[in-house]
């Protein structure tokens, strides 16, 4: 038996080298492998980003469309020292984990942003912010009561005046800032509360109010959307960009901004890229310019802050951009740090408090 | 048998064996390994999950999920089975042909159907709400009912193919015998067809049952916020990249699954006893 367990060893390990040599034969110089979303957001990026950057810097960018579970399949590439990416999207409660797991390189500045034109809280030390995207209360404003208008989480929370079925994120980050703010708390003090045992408690308990109106608990973008456009639930918080597909498809929508949670996506090097240089290229590209920015949103809301971006940009178009000055102004930024920190105590208790 | 076609047969056995060693062995092992070394050898995975509530809750809901999918598999698949196998050749095939169609379809997408003909402006209750039988929607979608339909009718085609095979190695003029020596028909039935065929079917209720235990994307969409399975929680844990705490559930996710089938197949031992041997009734 061990004789034949050896043969299947060496068997094994002779395939795994014909396929590891294969593909460094097939790595060209002047190309990057780039780990970004797939679907809408992927066919935009094409049109809009990969292609100009080849016209424009002769590296031709090789597109994975990422699966949902990216951060364990980095891992484990960082951890066998076969990195196939070399530049990649990371989502903002990703990015800590990422830091803490070193999988990052370090961003070189002087490279991507050596007039130090963008806003210092999107210079991260291992990635640089290219998008926001808030996690906003969308509402059926056909199913609104009579001149009623749903304008703050305290209002998701009052049932009696605005009846109807409601969903929620299946998951503790974002709603018990919600449940916070629907109690009363100031959106500067949300993580400080947070932070103490008390505030936990706080949040939960108002989580229980909210919690038999709950219709369903959803787990990934598209279900929140289809929830909404079912009609199997009035109000829903869902991502601001995905509003376009429920009005467009003609069902009556508005986005509540007020109260909103505004994350940040991260564009990153996976730690040991072998071509560094050109990744930081592309990211320099991809945070910095503006021209391709203001096209691209045009498909997608999801804007980053390339210097001079809302300059002549229509201003409708303006308006809808969670980065607007009057819709960041009522929203609160998303604390990645926060849940980076926490997430794992507060999710068992999360699991815990709807299995009750 | 002599010594040359014994070497022959064992060569046929051994692309199962390296699948099976490569695919399954080592990374069932190296699951263990991760769940018990990180990267020094700790327990501190199995203290903090055996010292929450939460998980065994989990795996007690899961277990009892999977039960209640696999014997209502058994209980419709079991008739369904038996019709096909009492059919002519050519039928035969046409109604295993029936019973293979929903399986090309993946998983996601039947659950997605189930949302539409649930839901509160679904099918079932457009029906309803126009029959005059209610004039408010049922809610249906989003409970733990929704959860075995749908699972019901994803994972039955696994149980009547299974159930089918084992039904159609057997002779039917057992029955006949059994009638001719003065049996009556349920007693043929129940004395004769029923517990030679009661080993398929157990097969088949064991195979939907671990497909059950696994789950999570079905209950995810059309259950309601208390069904949630074991392996929600491994996916939540890996996309923290908690590695070892990851494994640890599964590791006991494993263990529930391995004594649960036991359990199974010692009641089923039990059942086949008395089938046969039960009085005269």
């Amino acid at each position: 038996m061990t004789s034949i367990l050896k043969r299947f060893t060496n068997v094994a390990v002779a395939a795994l080298v014909v396929a590891g040599s294969a593909s460094l034969a097939f790595a060209a110089d002047k190309e990057i492998t780039f780990s970004g979303s797939g679907g809408v957001v992927g066919e935009v990026s094409k049109e809009v980003w990969f292609g100009p950057f080849e016209k424009d810097t002769g590296i031709k960018i090789n597109h994975v469309a990422a699966e949902a579970k990216r951060m364990p399949q980095l891992e484990a590439m960082v951890k066998s020292g076969n990195v196939l990416w070399d530049a990649m999207e990371v989502s903002a409660s990703d990015y800590p984990l990422g830091v803490k797991k070193d999988l990052f390189e370090a961003i070189d500045y002087s490279v991507v942003d050596p007039e130090n034109k963008l806003p210092t809280d999107t210079r991260e030390k291992f990635g640089v912010a290219y998008a926001a995207y808030s996690q906003v209360l969308i509402v059926r404003t056909d199913k609104l009561p009579e001149g009623k208008k749903m304008e703050s989480w305290a209002d998701f929370w009052d049932v009696k005046n605005f009846p109807g079925p409601r969903a929620l994120r299946g998951r503790a980050e974002d709603n018990l800032e919600y449940a916070l703010l629907a109690d009363g708390v100031p959106a500067e003090d949300l993580y400080k509360v947070l932070s103490t045992e008390e505030g936990l408690d706080r949040a939960f308990a108002k989580m229980d109010e909210i919690k038999p109106h709950i219709t369903t608990w959803w787990t990934s973008g598209a279900q929140s959307v289809q929830l909404l456009s079912d009609g199997e639930v009035y109000f829903c918080p869902s991502y601001n960009g995905r509003i376009t597909t429920l009005v467009s498809s003609g069902i009556p929508a508005e986005i509540v901004w007020n109260g909103g949670a505004m994350h940040k996506s991260y564009i990153a090097i996976p730690k040991g890229t072998k071509h560094l240089k050109e990744a930081e290229e592309y990211v320099k590209y991809r945070t910095t310019n503006a021209d391709h920015m203001r096209e691209y949103v045009t498909h997608l809301p999801y804007p980053g802050w390339a210097p001079g971006l809302f300059e002549g940009m229509d201003q409708a178009l303006a308006a809808s951009m969670p980065t607007y000055p009057q819709n960041q102004a009522v929203q609160f930024a998303a604390s990645a740090e926060f849940w980076a920190e926490n997430l794992d105590a507060i999710q068992e208790r999360w699991t815990e408090w709807l299995l009750k | 048998m002599n010594a040359e076609k014994k070497i022959t047969s064992t060569w046929l056995l051994w692309p199962a064996l390296f699948m099976l060693v490569a695919f399954f062995l080592v990374p069932t092992l190296d699951i263990l390994r991760a769940s018990f070394f990180d990267p020094e050898f700790t327990t501190k995975h199995f203290v903090k999950l055996l010292g929450s509530s939460v998980y065994l809750d989990v795996l007690w809901r899961t277990i009892k999920l999977s039960i209640v999918v696999s014997l209502i598999c058994a209980v419709i698949g079991y008739p369904i089975s038996y019709f096909i196998v009492q059919r002519p050749r050519k039928q035969q095939i046409f109604f295993l042909f029936l019973i293979f169609i929903p399986l090309w379809m993946s998983v996601l997408i039947r659950s997605y159907a189930w949302m539409v003909v649930l839901g509160r402006e679904g099918l079932f209750n457009s029906i309803l709400i126009g029959l005059g039988i209610t004039d408010q929607p049922v809610k249906m979608l989003f409970t733990t009912g929704a959860v075995y339909v749908a699972m019901v009718q994803i994972l039955l085609p696994i149980q009547i193919v299974t159930c089918y095979s084992a039904m159609s190695e057997i002779d039917l003029d057992l029955i006949r015998a059994a009638r001719i020596l003065g049996a009556k028909p349920w007693q043929a039935i129940r004395r004769v067809f029923l517990p030679l065929t009661l080993d398929g079917t157990v097969t088949g209720a064991i195979i939907v049952f671990m497909l059950s235990m696994g789950f999570f994307i079905t209950p995810a969409l059309v259950g309601g916020r208390k069904d949630i399975m074991m392996a929600n929680l491994i996916e939540f844990q890996v996309n923290q990249l908690n590695w070892g705490f990851a494994a640890a559930i599964s590791i006991i996710l494993l263990i529930g699954t391995v004594l649960s089938v036991i359990i199974i197949k010692r009641l089923s031992k039990i059942l086949t006893r008395r089938l046969v041997g039960g009085g005269n009734a």
